[in-house]
């Protein structure tokens, strides 16, 4: 047994209630205050606040509740258990994995623990094009301070491990900034796990923060709970019609109808659209599910001379967003570097090759560093997103097609990132695309990698990044969401998640859907209680003193 | 419509179709009970001989060994997957291994147990390179799943030089 107290099991043992899965049948109806589709950033900060305006919640989650003493630093358990669709989402053509979390603190459980705030220059244009005066940098840093207090973001004070010191020396070396990350942990052991699920509760996901937080003010949370459908009557909705499902998502028993006084949707973008469009909900401007964005992620892997070891220490330590500016934000697609976990399944199947190449590959292993580019999508008329659709069984799949100018991105983004490594001292340097080759020097690898064809496919691209597909816009013709969250025109409906980015952010996305989350959720509070509620300062006193 | 649904098994089935001249209600479904067919767990071997080509044990007995725990490790997860990832699965798994299906999608003369290991690492080979969406899908479906199941296996850590998680006292 480990030493490590799991504060779910501690919650479970107090008498929170958690229904479904192993945790107990369902009701057939519930009637609560608000429901809350989801359980990761938007939907955990959202439970919190509202529960601290002593409002009854109700949360509806589709994947499994586990915790510190479930997780055990495994592939093998990992990817299965804790993302959305086993591991296997991908766009529709199959030209890209999409990572999501699909477990109780959503990807929040899952995510690799960086922490930026949104760059300023992509609030100035939410400003300039979608009217979104509340986003201004200035208007949003209360929150982001209120957030960071609350989840204990600060800078990563740690060395970095052996891979994010390839970017930062190869960077250097350059002229390139590239500076330190801020994590969401608190006492981090810097195992290496953080995409495993934190076996020591460091990393301050929301499955150890806020939904413990409103379970302990009374919120209902049902797990292994697929919402299904939210039933319309004129411009209200009037329930939440949800499935239970067993562990691979299949049904698992009759349905549950939820009814609420006000609804919150933050299943996550693919998700929260795909509710909506399963209800049917009123569209007239054809934007839902449309400019979903994923910053498509492209990567470089480098043999160093020195033991690497990528699997241990934080995964995301050091970043550059110097290729974010070196062209305007609507101009030739800008990308940030950042560098990915090297464990054993996750990096010897994205980075390809079978064979002697795989035998070659497996040999360096622990000398392997990897950088990602992440391409900052949705700021340019090439770069318009993908488009969620529903297959013949309501599951939801994006269609993302891969176009000339992304992959302009990721011919550049491979040029950066193989330069880099090279300063940094690398052997060889191999971009993840399936013509390239072991480069022995920074100038054959250019000339090489401005001759290879990019097209879909060959070019290895990723995403873990899923955003937009619910815009807010300060009028109807841009948003299905209202700047508040609120439905534009549903009038009991908010969305509370990554889905109502307008464009993709350039920068990893949790802490600007708690941002996001805390500024709408504070906002419906209000609304709904006449209370003013904080992250940071405890519930507010009621009357119905459940709340102890 | 959709302009392009997942691995455009209409268009897939019309090649195989028209190659084997037979009906799609003959092909036998990829998966049985979740887990991979006899004919699948044959094509899933071969593929694993090609993709870990040179990282399987050399003495006979041990690679089988190894080769058995990898397709029972594929069964462990492919039931893991959502519904509708299994069907696709299993759909596409039945045209391949279906003998139409094979020469047509893989260009493969010779039965998935009688293949040999070049053979199986050309096709592969020249379908991650090809043109087409379709052989693409099929290229990543198969190669993907392999590497993921495998290399998160203990038993193949040593083979990249990963001593496991560290230990939490």
């Amino acid at each position: 047994m480990s030493s490590i107290v799991d504060p779910i099991k501690e919650g479970l043992a107090r008498g929170w209630k958690v229904l479904g899965g192993k945790h107990g049948p369902l009701p057939t109806s519930l009637d609560c205050d608000v429901v809350i589709v989801g359980s990761g950033a938007g939907a955990g900060i959202t439970a919190e606040l509202l529960a601290k305006a002593g409002l009854k919640i109700a949360i509806v989650e589709e994947g499994p509740l586990k915790s510190s003493s479930d997780f055990r630093q495994l592939e093998a358990d990992a990817y299965a258990q804790l993302y959305q669709e086993g591991g296997g989402r991908k766009t529709a053509d199959q030209a890209m994995p999409v990572l999501q979390g699909r477990c109780v603190g959503g990807s929040t459980t899952v995510n690799w623990a960086g922490a930026f705030r949104t760059p300023e220059e992509t609030l100035n244009y939410w400003v300039d094009i979608y009217g979104l005066k509340e986003c201004g940098a200035e208007a949003m840093k209360p929150w982001f301070e209120q957030v960071e207090a609350r989840l204990n973001i600060s800078e990563w004070l740690t060395d970095p491990n052996a891979n994010n010191s390839v970017l930062r020396r190869g960077a250097l070396k350059l002229g390139i900034k590239a500076p330190t990350i801020h994590r969401n942990v608190k006492g981090c052991w810097n195992l290496g796990s953080c995409g495993l699920g934190c076996p020591t509760n460091a990393k301050q996901s929301m499955l150890v923060t806020t939904i413990p937080a409103a379970l302990d003010l009374g919120a209902t949370l049902m797990v292994q709970t697929r919402a299904d459908k939210l039933e319309l009557k004129g411009n209200q909705i009037a329930g939440l019609l949800c499935q239970p499902v067993h562990a691979d998502g299949s049904h698992a028993g009759p349905a549950l109808r939820i009814t609420a006084k006000h609804y919150v949707v933050a299943g996550g973008a693919i998700n929260s659209p795909a509710l909506m469009m399963r209800s049917g909900l009123p569209n007239p401007n054809d934007l839902l599910g449309r400019r979903t964005f994923l910053h498509p992620t492209v990567a470089s892997s480098a043999v160093m001379p020195e033991p690497v070891q990528g699997w241990a220490g934080a995964p995301l330590a050091v970043f550059s967003d110097h290729f974010l500016r070196t062209q305007p934000i609507d101009g030739a697609i800008g990308y940030k570097l950042e560098t990915a976990p090297v464990h054993p399944g996750f990096a010897m199947t994205n980075l390809g090759g079978m064979g002697r190449a795989l035998a070659d590959k497996a040999r360096t292993f622990p000398h392997t560093s990897i950088l990602i580019g992440l391409l900052r999508d949705g700021f340019h008329p090439e770069a318009g997103g993908g488009v969620v659709e529903l297959k013949n069984d309501g599951s939801p799949v994006l269609d993302y097609p891969i176009n000339g100018y992304l992959l302009d991105g990721a011919r550049r983004a491979h040029l950066s990132m193989v330069e880099i490594q090279f300063a940094a001292g690398a052997k060889s340097v191999r971009p993840a695309h399936e013509q390239a080759e072991d480069y022995q020097s920074w100038h054959q690898a250019r000339e090489a990698i401005l001759a290879l064809p990019y097209e879909p496919y060959i070019t290895t691209i990723g995403s873990a990044h899923v955003m937009g597909g619910c815009a807010m816009a300060a009028t109807p013709a841009q948003g299905v969401v209202q700047p508040d969250g609120q439905h534009w025109q549903v009038a009991n409906l908010s969305v509370h998640d990554g889905s109502v980015f307008p464009t993709s952010i350039g920068a990893n996305p949790q802490l600007t859907v708690y941002a996001q989350a805390a500024r709408m959720a504070t906002g419906l509070a209000k609304r709904l209680t006449e209370k003013e509620v904080r992250l940071d300062s405890p519930a507010v006193p009621a009357s119905a003193a459940s709340a102890a | 419509m959709k302009r392009r649904s997942l691995l455009k098994l209409g268009i897939a089935s019309g090649v195989v179709l028209a190659v084997a001249g037979g009906s799609l209600a003959l092909l036998k479904p990829g998966l049985a009970d979740n887990k991979l067919s006899a004919d699948s767990r044959q094509l899933m071997r071969a593929v694993a001989l090609a993709v870990f080509d040179g990282l399987l044990p050399a003495e006979a007995a041990a690679r089988e060994a190894r080769l058995a725990a990898h397709l029972d490790q594929l069964d462990a997860n492919i039931a893991g997957f959502p519904p509708h990832l299994r069907g696709e699965l299993s759909q596409l798994l039945s045209l391949l291994t279906s003998s139409g299906g094979r020469l047509a999608l893989m260009g493969l003369t010779s039965s998935w147990a009688a293949a040999s290991v070049a053979d199986v690492q050309a096709s592969l080979q020249a379908m991650s390179l090809s043109s087409l969406g379709l052989k693409q899908q099929i290229y990543h479906a198969l190669r993907d799943l392999s590497s993921l199941v495998f290399f998160s296996n203990a038993a193949s850590w040593q083979l990249v030089g990963y001593p496991g998680p560290r230990e939490i006292p």
